[in-house]
């Protein structure tokens, strides 16, 4: 049985709506009215023992909802959701033994005292054996350098030592899951990579199970495989990254840098039908469908009518890719979809 | 002990909190003291102008009712109200309710953690008030201060009981400072804090009679004096102990229906 399974998940959320301006406060002081919103809606999902899932959407798209169902902080409207055999909201406090939570906006060490004092604290929580909990204690110390501030408390250090402290917070009670809600928000590119290598290395070497939102696409191509964008509460993907830049990040652009001028670029155009060329002074690029040219065979093409001093290959960003979904300019339907796009599909008799 | 151990853990860093903030414990105990001392100089005035008792209290009793009044409202302060209903308005909860830890228990523990201090703290400050005012009634009979002790700790569970409950509308409202203004002030009169309960009219003190907030500062302030006979101390006790244990039974009634029914702010 899959660790998270989750069938129809639903969450509504009831908003008071009031309308602008003094009328409007007025109005609402008497005749409340409220809205439903679906922040999660019916949305499936099943996650595997060892797996690292990146869970990607716009903001408000249902990504901390679904993380709070999922570690049984809210309780769901409808839908089925079973985490480790176990029903997350029913089941809160033993539930709460097999997860480790990192809210990158909110910190779970106690403001006021001393670093290894909430880490004790952790200890008693989650009764942690002595012994274990000294080798967890010993280990992470030394991978996140957490020794320079163990005894400040955590309201006196900085925002990258906090996230690596509440990371190993998280993480001392060997947690098989472990949800990480933007845990690289705000921290600078080292801090960031530590963090990375850090939880890459116990999905390799502990086994944990990773869920993680992020806006940040580093993070992702550290740490996950599996990718799973929802949008206005619903899963629009859901699939490995490797597949998602093969099926969606046709596009690659080609870059010249021109020895002069080209007198005028319709003749390169016509002997490359279907690319987008774009000339600005010295520079030519053009866009190509992978699938349909080499890019030798661009290059070709244009240095028959052009002298190139240079060029170069844009690789497609993945953030770039992510953008155009959530603008919705691609459209990815489900992993049905896009497995019909990889393979061709059979003509209908 | 094991299951417990968490929930101590938590009170002894709660009240080792309370020691980073020396400066705020420090000026709330001075605004109590100031507060104890103005009710000694009214209720001296009032007492000079009759020779008697008044309601049934002498003037040294009077004394050491102002005394235990104080005390007990040293104790469990309101920054556990403000704490815990901010934790709620801000989503800082959801932290809480990610580890496996009962909610009110683990707030129980927060409250508590810090009461000894206060205690003690509260204590010194009365005998320093007692001996400059001198003249303090004490109990008659020791028995009259282990039931004191017994209906004080009854008095800050309810107290409790009652805080967490307020703290809990902050799911539903953002005008949390208000709710908790108008709990201090009703708390004040219905308790007996401002007047002792005998010398309201009988209609208001009908009122008090049916509410739980004389069991905060009346009950256990007349168990100090002896001035209810044995029969009716039980029944104050079990009114007291009846409120305690309802108050919180409501306040998880109340946690429950907000954690299904609203969203944790905040993401």
């Amino acid at each position: 049985m899959a660790l998270i399974e989750a069938r129809g998940l639903t969450k509504k959320f009831r908003q008071a709506v009031k309308e602008p301006g003094l009328v409007g406060s007025l109005k609402h002081f008497f005749t409340r009215q409220y809205r439903d919103k679906l922040a999660v809606d019916h949305i499936d999902l099943t996650v595997e023992a060892g797996e690292s899932v990146a869970y990607l959407g716009p903001n408000g798209a249902g990504k901390s909802t679904t993380i709070k169902m999922l570690t049984g902080i809210l309780v769901p409207t409808s839908g089925g959701l079973v985490v480790n055999g176990l029903v997350p909201h029913e089941k809160r406090q033993q539930n709460a033994r097999n997860i480790g939570v990192v809210f990158g906006q909110r910190t779970q060490l106690w403001w006021d005292i001393p670093v290894i004092e909430s880490f004790n604290l952790a200890r008693d929580m989650y009764e942690i054996p002595v012994k274990r909990y000294k080798e967890n204690l010993a280990q992470f110390t030394e991978i996140l350098g957490l020794d320079e501030f163990m005894n400040l408390p955590a309201g006196k250090i900085s925002l990258g030592q906090r996230m690596r402290a509440d990371l190993c917070m998280a993480l001392l009670h060997d947690p098989r899951t472990l949800y990480l809600d933007e845990p690289t928000i705000g921290l600078d590119i080292a801090v960031k990579d530590s963090i990375r290598r850090f939880v890459r290395s116990l999905v390799v070497e502990r086994g944990t199970t990773v869920m993680l939102t992020t806006h940040d696409l580093g993070d992702i191509e550290d740490i996950c495989k599996r990718i799973v964008i929802i949008d206005n509460g619903r899963i629009i993907h859901d699939g490995d990254l490797a597949k998602l830049k093969d099926t969606y990040a046709r596009d690659r652009v080609i870059h010249f840098q021109l020895v002069r001028p080209p007198e005028s670029i319709e003749p390169i155009c016509a002997g490359l039908p279907a690319c987008e060329l774009t000339a600005d002074g010295m520079r030519l690029s053009v866009r190509f469908d992978r699938f349909e040219f080499a890019a030798g065979e661009i290059a070709a093409a244009v240095m028959r009518h052009v002298e190139v001093e240079d060029f170069h290959i844009d690789e497609p960003e993945v953030e770039d890719l992510i953008r155009r979904v959530y603008l919705g300019q691609l459209s990815l339907e489900s992993t049905d979809d896009s497995a019909a796009a990889a393979a061709p599909s059979p003509v209908e008799a | 002990m094991g299951r417990y151990r968490k929930y101590v853990s938590i009170a002894r860093t709660s009240l080792e909190i309370t020691f980073v903030y020396r400066a705020g414990f420090v000026l709330n105990m001075l605004g109590t003291i100031f507060y104890v001392v103005a009710m000694f100089y009214l209720w001296q005035t009032i007492f000079l102008g009759s020779s008697n008792a008044l309601g049934g209290f002498t003037w040294p009793e009077m004394k050491a009712y102002l005394l235990v009044s104080f005390l007990l409202n040293s104790l469990m302060t309101w920054f556990a109200e403000w704490n815990m209903s901010m934790d709620i308005k801000e989503g800082r909860v959801a932290t809480d309710l990610a580890r496996p830890m009962d909610f009110q228990a683990s707030r129980m523990a927060t409250a508590f953690g810090p009461v000894p201090f206060e205690f003690f703290s509260a204590l010194v400050v009365g005998a320093i008030v007692a001996t400059v005012f001198g003249g303090i009634a004490l109990p008659a009979d020791p028995l009259h201060l282990v039931v004191f002790l017994f209906s004080a700790f009854l008095a800050t569970l309810i107290k409790f009981g009652l805080v967490y409950c307020v703290s809990m509308t902050a799911f539903w409202t953002t005008g949390i400072d208000g709710i908790m203004v108008g709990r201090v002030a009703i708390q004040n009169i219905f308790s007996g804090a401002l007047i002792p309960l005998v010398f309201f009219p009988d209609w208001l003190r009908a009122i008090a009679a049916v509410l739980p907030f004389q069991g905060m500062i009346s009950t256990p302030a007349l168990t100090y004096l002896g001035k209810m006979d044995g029969p009716t101390t039980a029944l104050m006790i079990c009114v007291q102990a009846v409120w305690a244990v309802g108050l919180i039974l409501l306040g998880r009634l109340v946690w429950r229906g907000a954690v299904r029914a609203v969203t944790i702010n905040g993401g």
